[in-house]
């Protein structure tokens, strides 16, 4: 028979690291955030305005009211007990994509194709000016930088290192097929896969959860 | 209804799947299988309906039930309501007995008097509760609310995740209490909850002036494997994982052209046999002609939507009557529509063999009239299932005669009791082959409600 | 615009490598390097407080700033905790809680006006206003339209169209028994003797949020409409009026006990004079009410006789065969007989009465819509849906920044400002970090010009029917004292808001407000809620079984007690507030037990004490105030004692944490949280019960920091 002792102390064979982080899963910005997110791109405007210059009068079809897009977006509505989404679902992801694409197309009218060019201090999104000439990844980078913190509101850097090379290849893509797929568009090739960039960050699974 | 304590006691005693009504699991899977081509539309009357004026009709003055009388209720418009007397020189009405049936209903029933052969009514369903949240939630998820928080999926997620993931849309959900909870759902069928089914339309409008579909779909699929990437990293890839679904979900959905079709103008050009004129249900018309024409294209598994104006605590009363009839006319429209539409997977059958409909409300109003001459809240309700997998024809459940609360109807595994609304729906999904353990906590499937 | 921040950083290694790009990049100091190298961690964490106390994602300037090497988080959110983005923050837990804009229409009968369309002597259309119920001294129109069937063609009705085909009307007839009146939403100075502020012609500075309809603005020709025509008993501008008795008796009816007295004459209404009401006695029908859905007041008339609410829409059926072919047998073509007098009108003939309460719609012919008509609201129409206002359906953003504006229903003008003003409390509420307890017990408020406009005139109209059979003819203890409305707020000052110091003795917070006893519009709903959202507590059943029982006392009945336990005395505190209404009934006139009102041999209650107080707690010693029996002390304690004594318990102030910190961590609390609520209630409270307090100890705690999935350290390395 043993006789009870006093347990020895373990030896330690080595040191690991414990995440005692509180493991939680993404939510979804709130629609109330997301909105007001959207009209600070848009300039700092009042709902009513940012949708006067979304569609802009000129038969773009870019944008309808903020009416049609308010319960695919997931507000609540008190008047009849209708609680808020804190999930997305695929609809509420096509309006997101609505609106994004509404906010790039209008934001880089505003910024890169005025008559005369906007000070860059002024630009909503885009605040950097086109090379001119063919984009390299060494140009794209520190422009993708400008969007990415932007929208996603930290530097490229240090994002999953296949992001930037990622939106360059979408840009290069979209530079391609626009002169194929849409030759009567608004947009020139180059400036169509800058808008694509920005429709890529302002739908980003980055800027709806947190 | 099965409280947790005694569910568990049963499961502990290991009466195993049968005691509790539940059918065995393989049978399960061959039922699910074969529940591929079925489709759901779920309607809550919102606001708590008179059951004494349709499925559980009380035309005379008993205990404490006062009926629906010519002094409480405009009449005028009731094509059912005969005058039938009552005490005092009031006038109630006549109960509807439709002809071939044993059926018996109050003038609310509208049209639906004419099919009563495609009827199942439940009577008698114990709700415990008299708040308009906890009796919504109630019916449509058979939990109460806990903390104000919803404790459990709807019908139409339970059903969707089984049945509708592959669908373009699984669930449209139109000011419907739906619920989307629990961990092991998949994203794709969290409910397209929506104020009006314009909105959808609207949504995936498209400009062409400055960039093209092709365009998009690049973006759209980088997004996809940008969405993976960082579940992959994730502790909890769910999220993203459910968003890389929607991003899928949403070419689809552009590649439908869904915009064509899916506009109130649209809609009621395609189903004209619906009636957009009725002063109540105008709106929840459109809604049921979206039922038909996404099912008619399999496009979507479960469409959920809202009649509105059921909570009639004063003068309003007096149009209850008539809200059921329009809200029944509206249902047996739908049926009709459903029997003339062609399956679009199943060759030589029609829609309403196919199509499964639920109707149910938040409790039922109490059997005394009020000061105002209205109808508050009571802890009692009815529903009604229009489904070829019902026992048609056909009444389970009852109240009491003098105080309509619900009674003991059969004995469950918890004992002699009323059904509840977790009954209700586990007997529902079962029908379709889906485990209601999954989903519910609590519920047993009443066999007598299904047809052999 | 953006503006970007001109002082350039100091340089880092990266700062020189990024030098060297082309300065075409307009982040200069922004997109120049960081001065201090932050972690993905910081700059996730700096966009999720940024989300929470500012409303929205942070800019590319407010990240720039963080990578100063003077930044610090503490001091940054010691400066967030306040302005809209956080105000709404906080907003929107509660009203995610309580729910409160208003899926329901107010409609009171003194205060709403429809709009006829007739024949004028030219045989074009033209309109006039009138009110459903008002009392005249002519059988032919008394509570009805002031012109006859037989004068107009048509029988008028509110809430239905009219039916007839309109033959033109006499300018004689029009000038005997309507005239013109500059209203308040046309003029601005509609209160002068002679009104020249026109809206869109000679009316200065006008509110931009103040938009009339269309219809409101022209005539059916189409011409801008400059004065509207009314009823003249309508556009009777006295504040006292008199009880009038017709001398139409009901049959069987003993020879009134008072002799009618004379009507008074109306004084004149922007100069012109009214007309004199002559002393006829009778009895009046039973006025149409509409009430609110939801609802459950009825408004009884004195004498006991409930009112019989006219049936909307079904009277367009039943009068098409009336008017096709057969003549009618009362005065005038009239549909129904003239209302006969009541016995309370025969008892009180020519007694005052004041004419903005109900009393003064029921009861008297020389009370009218007042000065510019402006104890009433206009409407384009016959019925309640009618649009009269543009306004938002949607501002979820906080006041200021609405998403639309649509043309909105008369009937919901008043629900509308009553929401703005609860979220305007609970914004104030915030943003001043006002001690959170006066959500329940505070006596401040806001109110613009249409809020002032109820508060002082429309919200009287409310009162009062069986009440006054217990001495009360107006409201004696309201629980907003219009003596406090600002005086200088005129009904279309839509945009000015201005503090309300005190409501009055009887205030608490949200629950006296419009907002709340409209939307939880019983007893038990308003208890319930209580329960709910600021003890965090449910109701939750344990027995399935609910047996038939005559037990009324809900709160020992078996298969009810568990709940009802609880709620019937939370209810109790409401007892003094009608359902559906916020007419506040005094202690003195009403005592929670009240030994007048006692059952009859046939156990009933007589019909004002059956209005008010419960059949089923009676016997022949008294009855009990409805929704009182639980707690007779609670309910003379009344809403304010509901909101003290919540409030002083402890599971107030662990509940407002825990409601606040799960809606900042974005789950629900658990017990792995029990030592951050503990901590955090803790400190609220000594703070004084200030939000600020809480929200920073919750942004500056480690759950918080971790209360996502994206922290770095949890990725599990490239895929």
């Amino acid at each position: 028979m043993v006789p009870p002792s006093a347990p020895l102390p373990l030896v330690a064979n080595g040191v690991a690291a414990e995440d005692t982080a509180r493991k939680e899963n993404l939510r979804m910005v709130p629609p109330e955030v997301y909105m007001r997110t959207y009209l600070q791109l848009f300039g700092g405007l009042l709902p009513v305005d940012a949708q006067k210059r979304a569609k802009a009068g000129d038969g773009g079809s870019v944008f309808d009211s903020w009416d049609d897009y308010v319960s695919a977006l997931g507000f609540p509505d008190y008047r009849f007990d209708i609680p808020r989404q804190t999930q997305t679902n695929a609809l509420m992801v096509a309006a997101f994509e609505r609106l994004g694409i509404a906010l790039c197309d209008r934001a880089l009218e505003h910024d890169l194709k005025g008559k005369a060019p906007l000070p860059v201090q002024d630009r909503l999104i885009f605040a950097f000016d086109l090379p001119k000439g063919t984009v390299d990844a060494k140009a794209f980078g520190p422009r993708f930088d400008v969007l990415h913190r932007t929208f996603l509101g930290y530097p490229a850097a240090l994002a999953p290192p296949q992001r930037t090379a990622r939106f360059f290849q979408l840009y290069r893509d979209l530079v391609s097929e626009h002169a194929k797929t849409s030759p009567k568009s608004r947009f020139t090739p180059d400036e169509a896969g800058w808008a694509g960039v920005c429709y890529g960050l302002v739908r980003h699974p980055e800027f709806h959860l947190y | 209804m099965t409280t947790r304590r005694t569910f568990l006691k049963v499961l502990s005693g290991g009466l195993g799947l049968a005691a509790v009504g539940l059918p065995s699991r393989q049978s399960l899977a061959d039922v699910a299988k074969a529940s591929e081509t079925e489709f759901f539309v779920f309607i809550i009357a919102a606001g708590g309906w008179d059951v004494t004026l349709w499925a559980d009709p009380r035309n005379e003055a008993k205990g404490i039930v006062h009926p629906a009388s010519t002094t409480n209720t405009d009449t005028s418009q009731l094509r059912r309501w005969v005058d039938a007397p009552l005490v005092d020189g009031e006038k109630s009405f006549q109960l509807v007995r439709p002809a071939g049936s044993n059926l018996v209903f109050g003038p609310g029933i509208g049209d639906l008097a004419d099919m009563p052969d495609r009827l199942t009514v439940i009577n008698g369903l114990a709700m415990n509760t008299v708040a308009h949240p906890d009796g919504q939630l109630f019916s449509t998820t058979g939990r109460h609310p806990q903390g104000g928080r919803v404790a459990a999926s709807s019908i139409d997620t339970m059903l969707s995740n089984e049945l509708g993931r592959d669908q373009l849309l699984p669930t449209v959900s139109v000011r419907f209490p739906s619920a989307y909870v629990g961990a092991d759902l998949d994203r794709r069928v969290v409910p397209l909850a929506i104020d009006d089914v314009g909105s959808i339309a609207r949504t995936v409008t498209r400009a062409q002036q400055y960039d093209a579909n092709p365009e998009r779909d690049l973006v759209t699929a980088m997004l996809s494997e940008e969405a993976r990437d960082l579940a992959k990293r994730s502790t909890y890839p769910d999220v993203l994982d459910g968003l890389a679904l929607q991003y899928e979900g949403v070419r689809h959905m552009l590649d439908s052209h869904l915009q064509d079709v899916f506009t109130t103008g649209g809609l009621q050009k395609a189903h004209p046999e619906l009636n957009y004129t009725r002063r109540f249900t105008r709106g929840a018309a459109v809604n049921a002609a979206f039922a038909v024409e996404s099912i008619k294209r399999n496009l979507v598994r479960c469409v959920s939507f809202a009649v509105g104006g059921f909570d009639t605590h004063g003068n309003n009363y007096r149009t209850q009557a008539q809200l059921q009839q329009e809200t029944f006319e509206l249902v047996a429209l739908l049926v009709k529509s459903l029997d003339r539409t062609p399956h679009p997977l199943v060759q030589g059958h029609k829609l309403s063999e196919h199509t499964h409909i639920l109707v149910v409300s938040d409790f039922c109003r109490t059997p005394q009239v009020n000061l105002a001459l209205g109808r508050d809240h009571y802890p009692n309700n009815s529903a009604l299932v229009v489904s070829p997998r019902f026992r048609s024809n056909f009444v389970f459940g009852k109240t009491d005669l003098e105080q309509l609360l619900p009674a003991p109807v059969k004995k469950f595994a918890d004992g002699e009791r009323a059904i509840a609304p977790p009954d209700l729906l586990a007997t529902f999904v079962s029908a379709f082959g889906v485990d209601p353990r999954k989903y519910m906590r609590d519920g047993e499937v009443v066999k007598e409600l299904l047809r052999l | 615009m953006l503006r970007l921040p001109r002082a350039l950083p100091r340089l880092s290694l990266l700062s020189i490598l990024v030098a060297l790009v082309p300065a075409v990049f307009a982040l200069d100091a922004a997109s120049a390097p960081p001065t201090v190298s932050r972690t993905l961690d910081d700059y996730r964490h700096f966009r999720t407080v940024a989300i929470d106390l500012t409303g929205r994602a942070p800019t590319r300037e407010e990240i720039a700033a963080t990578e100063r090497a003077d930044w610090n988080l503490d001091h940054w959110i010691d400066g967030h905790v306040t302005g809209p983005g956080y105000v709404e923050r906080l907003t929107r837990i509660y009203m995610d809680l309580l729910r409160l804009e208003p899926n329901l229409t107010f409609s009171d009968p003194p205060a709403q006006l429809f709009r006829a369309s007739i024949a004028g002597p030219d045989g074009k259309p033209m309109y006039v206003f009138y009110r459903g119920g008002q009392r005249r001294p002519r059988e032919a129109t008394d509570a009805d339209f002031c012109l006859s069937p037989d004068e107009t063609g048509l029988v008028i009705r509110p809430g239905a169209e009219a039916v007839g085909t309109p033959k033109k009307v006499p300018q004689k007839l029009l000038d005997q028994y309507t005239m013109l009146v500059k209203p308040w939403w046309l003029y601005k100075d509609y209160k002068s003797w002679t009104p020249s502020q026109l809206y869109g012609a000679g009316w200065p500075n006008p509110d931009p949020e103040y938009r009339p309809v269309e219809g409101l603005l022209s005539e059916p020709d189409g011409k801008p409409t400059t004065a509207v025509r009314v009823c003249k008993e309508e556009a009777q501008g006295m504040d006292v009026g008199h009880v009038y008795a017709s001398g139409r008796k009901p049959p069987g009816a003993p020879a009134p006990a008072v002799k009618p007295g004379p009507g008074k004459p109306a004084l004149p209404v922007n100069g012109k004079p009214g007309a004199p009401a002559p002393p006829v006695s009778g009895k009046p029908l039973a006025p149409a009410k509409v009430v609110a859905p939801g609802s459950t007041s009825q408004h009884a008339l004195p004498n006991g006789a409930p009112a019989m609410p006219a049936p909307m829409g079904s009277m367009a059926a039943a009068a098409a065969p009336a008017l096709a072919g057969t003549p009618s047998k009362f005065p005038g073509g009239r549909l129904k007989a003239a209302p006969v007098d009541s016995k309370y009108a025969m008892e009180h003939a020519g007694e005052a009465v004041e004419c903005a309460t109900r009393m003064g719609l029921d009861y008297a012919v020389d009370c009218g819509c007042g000065v510019g008509l402006e104890r009433c609201e206009p409407s384009t129409g016959f019925n309640f849906d009618s649009p009269a206002f543009y306004y938002p359906n949607h501002m979820p953003l906080g006041p200021g920044m609405p998403l639309d504006e649509a043309r909105q229903p008369a009937s919901r003008w008043f629900p509308y400002w009553w929401s703005r003003e609860a979220v305007r409390l609970l914004g104030d509420l915030f943003q001043e970090d006002r001690d959170f307890r006066e959500i329940l017990t505070g006596h401040r408020t806001f109110v613009n010009g249409p809020l002032s406009q109820f508060y002082r005139i429309v919200q009287r109209g409310n009162c009062c029917g069986p009440e006054a059979n217990f001495g009360m003819k107006t409201e004696m203890e309201p629980l907003f004292d219009p003596k406090n409305v600002p005086p200088d707020l005129e009904p279309t000052d839509v945009g000015t808001w201005k503090m309300v110091a005190d409501r009055g003795p009887h205030s608490a917070g949200l629950l006296t407000t419009p907002m709340f006893l409209q939307k939880y519009a019983s007893a038990r709903a308003r208890g319930a809620v209580l329960y709910n959202v600021f003890m965090c507590k449910s109701f939750i059943s344990d027995k399935a079984e609910l047996l038939p029982s005559d037990e009324p006392n809900l709160t020992i009945r078996p298969g009810c007690a568990t709940c009802h336990a609880t709620l019937e005395p939370l209810a109790a505190y409401f007892a003094r507030v009608e359902p559906a209404s916020f007419v506040f009934l005094p202690e003195a006139e009403f005592p929670a037990r009240n030994p007048t009102c006692k059952k009859d041999r046939n156990g009933h209650l007589n019909g004002p004490c059956n209005a008010l107080y419960d059949v089923a707690f009676a016997d022949d010693h008294g009855a009990m105030l409805r929704s009182a029996y639980s707690s007779p002390a609670h309910a003379d304690e009344t809403p304010a004692g509901a909101g003290r004594d919540i409030t002083q318990t402890p599971e107030f102030a662990q509940c407002a944490v825990q409601q606040v910190t799960s809606s900042f961590l974005g789950r629900p609390i658990s017990p792995d949280d029990d030592t951050l609520v503990r901590g955090l209630t803790s400190d609220f409270v000594k703070s004084g019960y200030r939000m600020r307090t809480l929200v920073k100890g919750i942004v500056r705690s480690d759950s918080y920091r971790k209360a996502n999935n994206m922290s770095s350290t949890t990725w599990r390395g490239a895929p």
